[in-house]
């Protein structure tokens, strides 16, 4: 009984992360300026790594944990880089 | 050779909570990763005191006690000023000196503000001034004024 | 204790797509960079790590990994707020309706 409640919460979570991240993506392509579609960018890696979990949550299968982990370190290694290049003009 | 010594077990219990595996090969190949990657950074001389280490560890757990009760009180202060229809936000830059000599304390302290509610750091200038971010200018001035002086009680304690 | 941890991961999951979906909502309605960026980067942040804590509760992942990727998530939120911010300040976008300016003190009110 509780773990269909459990399971259902889970498939609407995910449902509504994908409409976050189809947001987010709509924010991307029409930004005001350059900052407001990295911070874009940098919510839909975020939103990634949740949906990442989420399948972890409906498999009950800790591999996908490990992606999110990637995913999360990549994710905040490519904004920093992308927000010093806007910031400095160069990468290094 | 004590700071080597806790660095090497440092990044191993890491390695160990990554792959949550603890049998004997899984430890020695972690004890050679952490030796092989602290080969590749420059060492750092740190003296430590160990008559102080009661204290520092008492001051690292009221810091993370502090820095968790900053989150959940900023999570529920973000939600409801986005869900107030009428957005009440009165949005300012302060400047908040840090008050840490080190620049180690600095950007630790940096962390816990932009942690904290409804505050973000935006620039640092030479002297370690912390030119913040604040959501909410109404009630700020003190209230960072007071929080900051706590943290650096803390940090103080925790680097001496 | 099977039921507890159930409940646990039932809380966190509803939780976390809670904050998820108002870090978005700030996301879209806050007016300029630096306000949007306490939005994204406190609550977007918040949402995950109660994710996280459901999966921990109820995948047999352990908490090790679970607890690493939530430090990681609490190391990195700041860093990134802040870099887009300093980003922000540097190439010169300015806040929208400002009550105080000590950066650009000839610009306040």
């Amino acid at each position: 009984m509780l773990t269909t409640v459990l399971l259902t919460a889970v498939y609407l979570s995910l449902l509504i992360h994908m409409g976050l991240i189809a947001v987010a993506v709509w924010r991307v392509w029409r930004g005001e300026n350059v900052v407001d579609r990295l911070i874009g960018v940098d919510v839909v890696s975020t939103l990634f790594v949740a949906v990442l979990v989420l399948l972890a949550l409906i498999s009950r299968d800790s591999i996908y944990i490990d992606v999110a982990l990637a995913l999360a370190a990549l994710g905040f290694i490519s904004t920093l880089a992308l927000a010093k290049y806007v910031a400095d003009e160069r990468m290094f | 050779m004590v700071s080597y010594v806790r660095a090497v077990l440092l990044l191993t219990l890491v390695y160990l909570a990554l792959t949550s595996n603890l049998q004997a090969s899984n430890i020695v190949v972690g004890v050679l990763l952490a030796v092989g990657v602290l080969a590749l950074l420059r060492p750092q001389r740190r003296v430590t005191d160990w008559r102080a280490a009661g204290t520092a560890v008492v001051a690292v757990l009221r810091y993370i006690f502090v820095l968790a009760h900053d989150m959940v009180v900023s999570g529920m202060q973000v939600a409801r000023i986005v869900l107030d229809p009428k957005l009440p936000i009165q949005p300012g830059i302060i400047a908040i000196p840090s008050g840490c000599q080190s620049e180690l304390g600095t950007a630790l302290s940096a962390h816990a503000i932009t942690l904290a509610p409804g505050e973000m750091v935006v620039e640092i200038d030479d002297d370690g001034v912390m030119y913040t971010h604040v959501l909410d200018m109404a009630h700020a001035e003190t209230a960072v004024a007071e929080a900051q002086e706590l943290r650096v009680a803390l940090l103080n304690k925790i680097f001496p | 204790m099977e039921t507890i941890l159930q409940l646990l991961a039932l809380t966190a999951v509803i939780a976390g797509t809670f904050f998820s979906v108002v870090g978005m909502l700030g996301f879209v309605r806050l007016p300029d960079v630096y306000t949007r960026l306490h939005a994204t980067g406190k609550v977007g942040v918040f949402g995950v790590v109660l994710l996280l804590v459901a999966a921990a509760a109820w995948t047999p992942l352990g908490w090790g990994r679970a607890i690493l990727l939530i430090i990681l998530l609490m190391v990195a939120g700041p860093v990134t707020s802040h870099a887009l911010a300093s980003a922000a300040f540097r190439i010169g976008l300015h806040m929208k309706q400002p009550v105080r300016d000590d950066l650009r003190p000839d610009k306040a009110p």
